[in-house]
């Protein structure tokens, strides 16, 4: 009995790792093409690894276009909304979760209902609205409508309302200020959900495609998916310059997710694996 | 997410209801009502934001479809013009088809695929934990690499059809065919989602307590049971929250068709995020483009009502 368990285990394993390899052979092919010889990737005998490494791909594709420009303008970007959203999110999620106020179910289902409207929605009045303002062609244009997401909010309200209320009246009842309540007493409790906030809203700002395209028409603001778009229109552009620039895009999110997994897998919920 | 489970009561300012000495009633009133405004402030600032950007929006937007507008000159009222030649127009009967079909089979298969990965990863194999975090990576990869990947790897001389040659399958034009480029699409939004339902899956598998397995294993009850009489009830909220957040996320696809296929053959994988784009901004036709956003609204509002009511159940079941 033991035995076949034990064999089973095994058969177990092979099977899943057969479906892992399935789901991320495409990045492992990402990786080793965009180090392969321009004229190898469409080749009828396929290399799946290099036989000979082109690290040069990187900085050939880099200086094609105005990449570095690009990659710093996404990067802004990305900061910028990974902040606010933090901020914003904790906020309103702790307003949300502890506080009672009339109208408070509202608010709440106010909030779930913006799930409804994304930017892909609202495209031409949010490009309206930001053409009032004057924002056309620059950073506030490109990153203020995604400053506040009703995903990190309940993310928030959710892990906020598991904090014991005994700890925040006994803050409360020792004078401490609301504000410090929320730093000091609630933000330590909750950073699983801020890595798992922080991850999402990073890569939601990262991956923005559609707003920038419509908000963004000179060279000098365009974030770098723009920029591949071009670099993909343009006829001879070597295809593993392509992966090049594809790696490097991907690097900061994984790079991000490895440096908060340990929090990221407790906001999933998921301590419990073994 | 419904994962994170509440554990505590969420009734807040749990002050006793007892009547206080009648000099300190005026100061308890106020300092409940100070935390009251404490609540209303901390709410504040996201609500305003989303009255500009979202709430403000939309009510533009229904304004907007009953117009003509092509932002030179001032927008002038048609009624329902615009959605009178929206009904008839060939383009957009196709692609509000497109749009409900990729909705529906990439759900459908999101759901099952997702559930299966997440009861594969729970059997407790060894090394479960690095696959699942490897298959986590797939929701990670910028959508544009995404693109970018699939686009070569779907190339009629990719690495797909080089994986296939062995099996005798011939040369298939993946996104140029009109018969293959939807459910290649599809394939890649699959692909794309279903390990991040995985792990929604996974949390709520984990939260269903050992005991009732053993329970029903005591009881006779093979795995096959179990499945269906143990787990499948107990997910089965999950199981609506994930179909519900994948058709969300489908209903806002543009990148992935509009980079692989283009939209095309024809109009065979264009979907409405795509044509809101062109007809506002190719074509600056601004009022129509608006009556297209009302549809696509309406279809988002079936599901984000349906998330709702099922978020006030389990309220209700926690209060």
């Amino acid at each position: 009995m033991h035995y076949r368990s034990r064999i089973g285990r095994w058969i177990g394993l092979a099977l899943l790792a057969a479906l892992t390899v399935a789901f991320v052979f495409p990045i492992l092919w990402m990786v080793t093409s965009s180090f392969q010889a321009g004229d190898k990737m469409f080749a009828l005998d396929a290399e799946w690894i290099p036989s000979q490494w082109h690290p040069e791909n990187f900085p050939n594709a880099l200086s094609r276009a105005a990449f570095p420009l690009y990659f710093f303008n996404s990067a802004v970007i990305s900061v910028i909304v990974t902040a606010s959203n933090l901020v914003f999110c904790t906020l309103a999620g702790y307003g949300l979760a502890k506080f009672r106020f009339p109208g408070d179910r509202f608010v709440l289902l106010a909030i779930l209902s913006t799930l409804m409207l994304p930017i892909e929605v609202t495209l031409v009045p949010t490009f309206l609205v930001v053409h009032k303002f004057g924002w056309i062609n620059s950073y506030q244009g490109i990153a203020g409508p995604l400053l506040i997401d009703a995903f990190g909010i309940f993310l928030m309200r959710q892990s906020i309302i598991s904090v014991p209320t005994d700890y925040i009246e006994a803050a409360r009842i020792d004078g401490a200020g609301e504000l410090r309540i929320l730093w000091q007493i609630i933000v330590p409790q909750c950073w699983p959900a801020l890595a798992v906030l922080t991850i999402f809203a990073f890569r939601e700002s990262w991956d923005q495609f559609i707003w920038p395209l419509t908000v963004v028409s000179v060279d000098q603001l365009r974030t770098y998916p723009l920029g591949l778009v071009i670099f993909n229109d343009d006829y001879g552009t070597p295809p593993t310059e392509q992966m090049a620039i594809a790696v490097l895009a991907t690097i900061p999110v994984f790079g991000l997710f490895m440096l908060l997994q340990r929090w990221i897998n407790r906001g999933f919920g998921l301590s419990g694996l073994k | 997410m419904p994962s994170s489970s509440c554990t505590t009561d969420p009734e807040a300012n749990g002050v006793p209801a007892q009547t206080p000495p009648a000099t300190r009633r005026f100061w308890h009133i106020g300092f409940r009502r100070r935390i009251q405004l404490w609540g209303v402030a901390f709410v504040l600032p996201a609500l305003l934001f989303f009255a500009v950007f979202k709430y403000g929006p939309m009510l533009w937007a229904i304004g907007l479809s009953l117009t003509s507008y092509d932002m030179v000159s001032q927008p002038s009222f048609v009624g329902l013009e615009n959605y009178q030649s929206l009904a008839s127009d060939p383009i957009f009967q196709v692609t509000l088809l497109n749009t409900l079909v990729y909705i529906g089979v990439s759900t459908v298969l999101i759901t099952l695929i997702g559930l299966a990965l997440a009861l594969a990863i729970n059997t407790g194999v060894p090394y479960a934990r690095h696959c699942m975090t490897a298959m986590f990576l797939t929701n990670l990869m910028p959508v544009i690499a995404v693109c970018l990947v699939w686009k070569f790897l779907l190339h009629p001389f990719g690495p797909i059809t080089q994986l296939l040659a062995p099996f005798g399958a011939a040369r298939i034009d993946w996104v140029t065919n009109s018969a293959t480029a939807m459910p290649s699409i599809i394939a890649v939004t699959v692909w794309r989602f279903a390990p991040y339902f995985m792990v929604v899956f996974l949390a709520g598998l984990l939260a269903i307590p050992d005991d009732y397995y053993e329970a029903a294993q005591l009881d006779g009850a093979n795995a096959v049971r179990r499945f269906w009489h143990v787990t499948l009830p107990l997910l089965t909220p999950v199981i609506f929250f994930v179909v519900v957040v994948s058709a969300l996320l489908c209903a806002r696809i543009f990148l992935l068709p509009y980079f692989i296929t283009g939209g095309g053959p024809g109009s065979a994988t264009r979907v409405l995020s795509m044509l809101i784009y062109d007809t506002g901004f190719s074509y600056l036709k601004m009022g129509r483009a608006a009556a297209i956003s009302v549809v696509l609204f309406a279809i988002m509002m079936v599901f984000t009502v349906l998330q709702m009511r099922l978020f006030m159940r389990n309220e209700r079941m926690l209060a």
